[in-house]
């Protein structure tokens, strides 16, 4: 049941998470779910098989630019970079998670009273 | 320099400029379409993980349904992903083959990813920049289909024209194409297969076009184009062309929308990456053949000549419809003329009157005279090519009844009709005359009537539901 909370709540903060780590410079899919792993203390893992289609669905609403390097490994990799379209949703999405965050915590508030 | 200099730069320059655009777009697309130097990335060196892996990603890439470049995409990211992800995993202290399913278990089942990333990529604002696409890359795929279908007829017409001669030689009996109905049959033909040319193009550079734009797997939009083009071309070749019609014709105008139809499924998913230097080698090479070929139709001159109107009565095999009346029932000194109205081709507009035959050019009244006839009617009868050149003339008789039949009123002191033989799918060439019931009880003609040709003209649809 805790899971799957977790899981609701990951589902909507995806996009947030995505475009926050990206706003500090380039990454590519893996870094950028161990970013969100990191940045959160490991609070927020999100899922791996939610990361992408977020990302690719960013791209197609030109939010995020992508380019493929070479990695040292050998096979090409494919770098996320935020626009500025991807910025003011990145603030818009931010200013609503934060009323949402603030509206959530009185209701919770006068709950626990 | 004139007006029209400035009209014919503008509309070349516009019309240019929308080629040059719609194959610039078919050529954008075809990059989303063709794989090119991606496709190294999207598998894996072979080994027990590698066959895993591959399993998960064709699994996940069946769901997708999108363009082969972004299939190879997704690919190649996942594949660097799952690479990097167990090697995280082993660092932490999985075996290997944990390591594997941990990772992939991470990623979810591939089916669902498959449909999450599909429906990524495929946005409304894409399916929208699709569809319009489409249409403007159907518009540059029809004209150029329609340059080169021409030229390509072109070069047709002249090696039919010699193969005809060295047949000709060889005394291997032929149609004849310069006849009316020939000829009118040899242009439906050629305006047909440069239509399909037009309508093949058009639909396959829609397809490809709007499965890149929207990013689609190009068959996935194929059935749509396919019935659009199916329902607008049919429309076109049922209703829209117009002219001269005949079986062959007609047979070869359904053939266009079919060829849309082919053009949006065969191999669709085939790309077409030197669309831009064929569609330019296209439209150059057919202005070439087109200014040629142009030039050499009015280069040579030719002439036709009818022969209607020098004949002998003997030659018209008129007993075949009825015997002439006889003078008991119409005066000697009387004779019913059947003449044509005006100068129009379309349709026959005739005028039966009643002169006489010593001269005089104002008519008789006819209800005296006929009054005792019952069951006046105008016949229609097949007769002989008119433009034919062996001297034979008047009624065909290979054939024993008219094919068409109308009944004369009398209006005045003449008996007006119309027969609308260019809806006539057999009329051709005809042969109209007024006959009657004497007081004998016998049918009679008065007068020899008249004749010409008339091709059909109407649609294709006309010519299906014509009454003959």
């Amino acid at each position: 049941m805790r899971g799957k909370i977790r899981a609701q709540l990951l589902k909507g903060t995806t996009t947030l998470l995505v475009l926050t780590v990206l706003r500090d410079g380039e990454l590519y899919g893996y870094e950028i779910a161990q970013r969100i792993r990191e940045r959160s203390g490991g609070a927020f893992v999100p899922s791996e098989g939610s990361l992408y289609p977020a990302l690719h669905a960013l791209e197609a609403d030109g939010a995020l630019e992508t380019s493929w390097r070479e990695s040292d490994r050998g096979p090409r990799r494919r770098y996320y970079k935020i626009t500025k379209s991807g910025l003011a949703m990145l603030e818009e999405h931010a200013q609503e998670w934060a009323a949402s965050s603030l509206s959530t915590g009185k209701a919770m508030g006068e709950a626990n009273r | 320099m004139t007006i029209d200099w400035l009209f014919a730069i503008v509309w070349l320059g516009g019309f240019g400029a929308f080629l040059i655009a719609a194959v610039a777009l078919v050529r954008r697309s075809e990059r989303r379409l063709s794989t090119g130097p991606r496709d190294q990335y999207t598998t894996v060196p072979g080994s027990d993980t590698s066959d895993q892996i591959s399993a998960y990603l064709d699994r996940m890439s069946s769901e997708l349904a999108l363009p082969a470049a972004d299939v190879a995409e997704v690919r190649s990211e996942l594949i660097d992903h799952l690479e990097d992800s167990i090697a995280a995993l082993e660092a932490e202290g999985f075996t290997h083959d944990e390591a594997l399913r941990e990772a992939l278990g991470r990623l979810g089942p591939a089916a669902e990813l498959g449909r999450q990333l599909r429906a990524a990529h495929q946005s409304t604002r894409r399916l929208l920049a699709g569809a319009g696409g489409g249409v403007f890359a159907a518009g540059g795929g029809f004209v150029l289909g329609y340059l080169g279908g021409t030229a390509l007829a072109f070069v047709l017409v002249i090696v039919m024209a010699a193969g005809a001669v060295l047949l000709g030689h060889l005394g291997v009996p032929l149609p004849d194409l310069t006849s009316s109905t020939g000829g009118s049959v040899g242009n439906a033909l050629m305006l047909s297969f440069m239509l399909a040319f037009a309508a093949l193009f058009a639909t396959r550079y829609a397809v490809r076009t709007c499965a890149g734009l929207s990013r689609r797997a190009p068959k996935t939009v194929a059935s749509f184009w396919a019935a659009a083009g199916l329902i607008l071309f049919g429309a076109w070749a049922l209703f829209g062309i117009r002219g001269t019609q005949s079986w062959p014709g007609a047979a070869s105008e359904l053939c266009i929308p079919l060829a849309a139809v082919v053009g949006a499924v065969y191999r669709i998913e085939r790309p077409m990456p030197h669309v831009g230097r064929w569609a330019a080698v296209v439209a150059v090479l057919s202005m070439v053949v087109l200014v040629g070929g142009v030039a050499l139709m009015y280069g040579v001159s030719y002439s036709s000549s009818g022969s209607s109107g020098s004949f002998q009565e003997s030659d018209l095999h008129l007993d075949l419809v009825a015997p002439v009346a006889p003078e008991t029932w119409l005066p000697a000194a009387d004779m019913v003329v059947i003449s044509q109205n005006g100068n129009q081709t379309a349709y026959a507009d005739l005028s039966a009157q009643l002169f006489a035959s010593s001269g005089g050019s104002a008519p008789l009244p006819v209800a005296p005279v006929l009054a005792n006839w019952s069951d006046l009617r105008f016949e229609a009868w097949h007769a002989l090519p008119f433009m034919s050149d062996s001297g034979q003339l008047g009624i065909d008789t290979t054939y024993a009844t008219p094919f068409a039949v109308q009944p004369a009123v009398l209006q005045g002191d003449s008996f007006p009709a119309t027969f609308h033989f260019e809806h006539m799918r057999d009329a051709r060439s005809w042969w109209v005359v007024l006959t009657g019931v004497a007081p004998d009880g016998h049918r009679y003609r008065l007068g020899d009537g008249t004749g010409n040709e008339a091709d059909f003209n109407g649609s294709v649809w006309d010519w299906l539901t014509a009454p003959q």
